[in-house]
Formats: structure tokens, sequence, C-alpha cells
């Protein structure tokens, strides 16, 4: 029923709504694919903005230089995000949890330069622009598809055994590999999962956005903003993203997004006081005193 | 690439090389503090010697006061600024799984930064205190980065000391190794995770307070310490104290030769490839520190 009001929206919302909702699509689809290496591997990724850049940029100058239509645009783009997992997933995810965190802090810092550094194909510090195109309505129902597809993928992950092993690998490493569970592979395969989504959701947001510079793709507040929504919806869960995505994001919305700092350092708040008090989240929580099932 | 490099042009970049290790050593040695005692990684580090410097930049322009005297003013205070944090929120995750405290760091990290934004603005601010070179032949001493060496090599062999010889030195070392023989050896264990992440949060307060003099203030200024004081760490070996010292010389080295061959915007890459680098090659350290 959620699915068909959402479907109609765009026939009777206002503008400024059906951008709000497709936002909306986005984060779910980013906290979602955050999720997915960070909640059910334990691998927090703090850079996972990369991906989100890295697409959007692809998908860019595809259009632009390419003149490719923007949906398979958005798609290359989380082929390149998912390469570019490979490289780096093949480098720091043989790092024990923690360094690799650290690593993962670093990579915002050198994409940003790298961007900046091949300025005649990206544009460099004054941006790329697409060729104008309202296709708010359509990015709409992309955004919308993917939000549900990440939810889907998750969904299908925490109830297989493939997502049974990463849970394993987050809760004791060596045991894992003690039991036969080649780690490397299973995390590569999170990771790469977890780049793909935010690659497209980045295509389609420069497609959205009709402009990119270094500094709005790759911000360290998208990182802290996922992090966050998955963190207090519950990481680990299916739902548990989509939870946090949607509270914080009409928090964001309706109350926070005119003091931007306040609501960076509520954000900074909100981990700290997940962290100690609920760290598994509103879902955790309810899955504690309801008995929901492990798999919501 | 056409730049002919002459050996005046080495010998001055190894110097700016170290003038800065120092500086990386410090700040360094305050996380590797940290993580040998508790083992947490403290991605705050950077954001509290961000308030570092903010301390000195109003010491001098409110109160006047010279600015490497206000050493004596940051240092105390970002003490009890990281005794608040342990006692409030770190001493809680202290024996959880490293990724809670990695991410409690984290959001501390962020609310500090926009704390900082809140109240002083990101506007740039900077202090001219002391600027111009010293030459020695044809090298050139940037003072203010030499007088923060002097300053940090000080601070630092000060605090060596206090690790080596005194009491209470030697308890923070004997935590760190073992933290149950220490409770054993009746160790107030407690008391010196307070003690000692007070004392990192003031070493990195020291170099905050040094930066201050060197570059521009601004809230985001410590998050890059952050992750070169971990990569420091990693160079030197986690958990080895003077490791820190090695590595930081040799961040300071590595960058600045970096810089003769490639772009500075590239050269802000390399901190990370290095990092990646030493991570896959040899993971314990260059002076091996412990197995963590």
């Amino acid at each position: 029923m959620v699915g068909i009001a959402l479907a109609v929206y765009p026939l009777f919302g206002t503008g400024y709504g059906v951008r709000a909702m497709l936002q909306l699509f986005m984060w779910v689809a980013l906290a979602g694919s955050w999720n997915l290496i960070s909640g059910l591997t334990g691998y927090v990724s703090f850079g996972h903005v990369a991906f989100f850049g890295a697409g959007a940029y692809a998908a860019a100058i595809l259009i632009v230089k390419g003149g490719w239509p923007w949906a398979l645009a958005a798609l290359a783009g989380g082929a390149v995000a998912s390469g570019l997992a490979l490289l780096i997933g093949a480098t720091c995810l043989r790092l024990k949890g923690p360094y690799f965190a650290i690593a993962m802090l670093g990579l915002n810092e050198v994409l940003r330069v790298l961007v900046s550094y091949f300025e005649g194909l990206t544009g460099g510090g004054l941006g790329l622009s697409l060729p104008t195109l309202d296709a708010t309505v359509a990015i709409y129902y992309a955004m919308g598809a993917m939000a549900a597809l990440v939810t889907l993928v998750a969904y299908v992950i925490v109830t297989s055994r493939f997502g049974l092993r990463l849970m394993t690998i987050r809760e004791d490493e060596v045991a894992a590999e003690a039991l036969g569970i080649d780690a490397f592979r299973h995390k590569i395969y999170a990771f790469l999962l977890s780049a793909t989504g935010p690659g497209i959701v980045g295509g389609l947001f420069a497609r959205d956005q009709g402009y990119l510079e270094p500094i709005s793709v790759f911000p360290l507040a998208m990182t802290i903003t996922m992090i966050v929504m998955t963190l207090f919806g519950g990481k680990g869960t299916v739902w548990g993203p989509v939870l946090g995505a949607v509270t914080l994001f009409v928090l964001q919305e309706v109350v926070w997004a005119r003091f931007i700092y306040v609501h960076q350092l509520l954000f900074g708040a909100i981990i700290v006081v997940v962290v100690l008090f609920m760290p598994r989240g509103v879902l955790g929580l309810l899955q504690l005193k309801y008995r929901l099932p492990r798999t919501i | 690439m056409n730049v002919v490099i002459t050996p005046a042009m080495v010998g001055q970049v190894i110097l700016s090389g170290l003038l800065a290790g120092a500086l990386y050593a410090l700040v360094a040695l305050g996380l590797a503090l940290i993580f040998g005692v508790m083992r947490v990684i403290n991605v705050a580090h950077g954001p509290l010697l961000m308030l570092g410097a903010y301390t000195t930049w109003f010491a001098y322009h409110r109160l006047g006061m010279n600015p490497y005297l206000t050493l004596l003013v940051s240092m105390p205070l970002l003490f009890l600024v990281g005794a608040l944090l342990q006692r409030t929120l770190v001493f809680r995750v202290v024996d959880a799984p490293e990724l809670s405290s990695l991410l409690l760091t984290f959001g501390v990290s962020i609310a500090l930064v926009n704390l900082a934004q809140l109240a002083f603005t990101s506007d740039l601010r900077s202090i001219e205190y002391i600027g111009g070179s010293w030459m020695v032949g044809s090298f050139a001493f940037a003072k203010s980065r030499t007088i923060a060496f002097g300053f940090a090599a000080g601070i630092t062999a000060a605090a060596f000391l206090f690790l080596q010889k005194t009491r209470l030195g030697k308890a923070i070392r004997a935590t760190s190794q073992s933290r149950e023989v220490a409770m054993v050896c009746g160790i107030d264990v407690q008391r010196i995770h307070l003690i000692t992440f007070g004392l990192a949060t003031a070493l990195a307060a020291a170099g905050g307070s040094l930066l201050s003099l060197i570059v521009a203030i601004q809230p985001e200024m410590g998050q890059v310490w952050t992750f070169k004081s971990f990569l420091v760490i990693v160079l030197g070996g986690a958990g080895n104290y003077p490791g820190a010292l090695l590595g930081g010389m040799l961040l300071g080295l590595v960058e600045q030769i970096a810089s003769l061959f490639l772009t500075t915007q590239l050269s802000e890459a390399v901190a990370y490839v290095l990092l990646v680098l030493v991570l896959l090659v040899r993971p314990a350290g260059l002076l091996g520190g412990r197995q963590t």
C-alpha cells in the first residue's frame, strides 16, 4: 500500500515534495548500502561517500563527454564504483577492522585530490556542468527503485547463508576463519555490493543536480549521515537503515537543515548515544523487547 | 616535471622534513598512548588539537599572552577536557569491541568540530607573531617552524622522561603492556586511563598551540592530523612509544621529499598511500611494535 502511494505521489505532489522524496530514497539506498559492509561485517567504512562521488563523476563524464543517456550512465557509475571498491578492498580489506576504518578515513581526501588533479576530465575545482534536462520525476522513480533494490538485497543477504557468514566475520573473524570461511573473499563481495548502490545513486544524483564539483560529492558530512542513519535505525538489520533514513531525514528537513552545524552536531551526539546505549539501534531495541525475528 | 633537483634543495627538504617531523611525533605520541594503554583509537584526537590551537588564539588575541606561553594554558586546559571525555564517555567502551570506541570517538570528533564551527565560525584565523626565516648557509630555517620544533622536541623529551623515570610514567607503561598484571601489581587502572587520556590530549593541545603559529586556524584543521597521527603510529609500530618518534620524523621527511616531485595537491595523497603500503608490507611497523 505504501508502495502504491509512493508510486503515484509524483502525480499530485509538489515540486519540492517530489524532490524531497527523491532525496529520501537516495538516503535509504545509501544507508542500506553502508549497512551491507559495515553493519553486516563490522568493517566500518568511513569513506563510503567516495563511491557516491566516483559514481557521480563517472556518470557525469559519460553524459557530458560521451552523450550517454542518464540511466545507462548511472549504471556505469555503479560499475565504476564497484571497480573502485575492488581496488580499495583488495588492498584494505586485508587489514584488521580498526586499520581498515582509518584507511577509509583517508580515502575521502585522496579522491578529492585526484578529482582536482585530473582537471581536464573532471573540470577540477570549477565543476562539471551537465546539459540541462528536467528529469526529476523519472529520477524519483529511479531512486525509489534503488532504495527498494538495496533493501531487497539486504533482505536476501541477511536471510542467506552468505549473510550468516558475514555476521560471523563480524562477531569473531578468527573463529570464522577457523570454521573455514574465507573471510577476505566474503568481505570483498560485501564491499563490492555496498559500493554499487552509492555508485548508481551518485550517477542519478549527478543527473538531477546538473552540476558537480568535488566538494559537493565528496563531503564527509555525507558519510556521517549514512553512518548515523544506519546506526540509529539498527545496523545489521534489513529495515534499520530504512527506519533511520526516514526518521533522520524528516528531522533534518523539518528541524535542522536551517542550522547546518547544529544538525551535524546532533548527529555526532546521536552517534555517541547510540554507541553507548543502543548499539543495535532502534530496531535492535525493538527486536529485544518484542522478540522480533533477527531478519527484520 | 623538468625540475632540476640540486643537493641544496634536497638538503632544504630534509631540513623541513625534520622540523615538521617533531610536531608529528608530539601529536602522535598522544594517540599512541591512548591506543597503547586503552586500545582505543581516538578519532577525536585531531579536533582536540584544534581546540588547543583555538585556546592559543584566544589567549593571544584576548589576553595578549605570548603565544608560546599559552602552552601553559592550553596544555592543562585540554588535559582537563581529555580527562572529562574519558571519565564520561570513553571509559564505557574501553572493554567493548574496538569498533565501538572507534564509532564513539568518531561521534565525539564530529560533535567537537561542529561545536567549534558554531562557536568560532569557519573563518580562518591566524596568529601573526613571528615570521621570516633564519639563514644558515644556504638553508632557510622558517622561524615559526624552528621554534615549534624546539618546543615539540622539548615536550616530547619531557614526556619520555616522565614515562621512563617517574612512578606514574612507569605505571602507564605497565598498564599498556598488560592491564591484568598491572592491576595485580596494585596499579589503579581506572586512574591510569584517566590520566593517560588527559596527558595525550595535552600533547595534542601542545601540537595545536604550536601549529596555530604556523598555519591558519579553522575548525576542520584537526581532522587530517588524526589520520597522520595514526599513520605515524603504524609506521613506528603500535604500542611502541619511541616508534612514534621515528614514525613522526619519517612522515615529515617523506612528505617533504614527495613535494619535490609531486604537485602540492598530490603530495596530500602521499600520507594515505604510505599508510596503505606500510599496512600491507609491514603491519607491525618499522620498530616491530607489539602484536595487537
